[in-house]
């Protein structure tokens, strides 16, 4: 009896051994935001190297977190416009997105290699949520997942408006990089 | 009119529009300031501010919020990313909760000196609160610079 419960309490314990290792993390990942218009002399386009990303490889959920007031611009007044009149972070200071991997089967995340994939969620930013899909990469080495994006978001479908006096600098839609380096969470 | 105040007064609309267009180019290309030559609104540990965040993230928000605040605590762990940004985490070693600073590129050097289980304060700005039950809650602050104590 007392063998079947040690075998039965190893047997949780490795289980939720696994459990945690099936997620992977940062804290360091980077987003770009580039928002220049064609038209455009200069460039618009802030970084924010603080953001959060966590993704479950069994289920594929991954989620990212965001705060607004992380982005750093080369001009000061751009920085304070992005914070003030756009995405107005004291109000609304984080940007969270939750979503899934869609082909999630077809990533091998114990070999090493580069995996495209299909990302699926919902991003709430300024309030507003909204369903957004893209293309990624995923890319596996020495045990390290490396994931990255490219996509963009409509500035109207999250209600931020863009004054028409600024609106050959600024487009209509902000081009988002996210660039992820995660480690196994322990 | 004589010709002389014609000529003043073309002058001086000249020169205003001169004045005003040199303080628009000078704004405009204005740089964020280095945040270890401003003086630090709150002085406060690791452990206050953390306190502060999580039993009321409103307040704490306009309060901290886009503030330079000074944070003392103990050096929990100092990461380099791919670029060579060092991001200093300051807290307690047994909670997943810390303090998270990301260096300004220009003080960047700063990090690369310190070690683990250091008693520091650094400055910067605060960007804000990322709780995550899973992942520990965490304290932002960016354009960090190191101050030894």
């Amino acid at each position: 009896m007392k063998k079947i419960s040690t075998v039965f309490i190893l047997f949780i314990l490795s289980f939720q051994a696994i459990q945690a290792q099936g997620k992977f993390f940062t804290k360091t990942g980077k987003i770009n935001f580039n928002a220049t218009a064609p038209s455009s002399p200069e460039k618009i386009e802030g970084v924010n190297k603080a953001v959060t990303c966590v993704i479950d490889i069994k289920t594929g959920n991954m989620q990212f977190a965001v705060l607004m007031k992380g982005f750093e611009f080369e001009r000061a007044l751009m920085e304070e416009h992005f914070n003030e009149n756009y995405v107005e972070s004291s109000k609304f200071p984080k940007t969270e997105f939750k979503g899934s991997v869609s082909n999630n089967a077809t990533v091998n995340y114990t070999k090493d290699g580069v995996y495209p994939v299909k990302v699926k969620g919902k991003l709430t930013m300024h309030g507003e949520t909204k369903e957004v899909e893209t293309d990624g990469k995923i890319s596996i080495k020495g045990g390290k997942i490396n994931a990255t994006a490219s996509f963009s978001v409509a500035f109207a479908d999250y209600k931020i408006t863009i004054p028409t006096l600024v609106s050959d600098k600024i487009a209509k839609k902000a081009n988002i990089e996210v660039d992820c380096s995660l480690e196994p969470l322990k | 009119m004589t010709r002389k105040t014609i000529k003043y007064s073309f002058g001086a609309v000249v020169l205003i529009i001169a004045v005003s267009a040199f303080f628009a180019y000078k704004e405009y290309n204005r740089k964020q300031k280095d945040v270890a030559e401003l003086s630090a609104a709150y002085t406060l540990s690791s452990d206050e501010i953390l306190k502060a965040f999580s039993t009321d993230e409103k307040a704490a928000n306009l309060k901290y919020l886009d503030k330079v605040i000074s944070i003392k605590g103990i050096l929990k762990s100092n990461n380099k990313d791919d670029e060579g940004t060092y991001t200093v985490v300051l807290g307690d070693s047994s909670s997943m909760s810390s303090v998270r600073c990301t260096m300004d590129s220009i003080h960047n050097g700063e990090a690369a000196l310190l070690k683990t289980g250091e008693s520091i304060s650094v400055k910067g700005v605060c960007t804000g609160f990322n709780a995550d039950e899973m992942l520990g809650s965490d304290v932002i602050l960016n354009r960090c610079s190191i101050k030894n104590n």
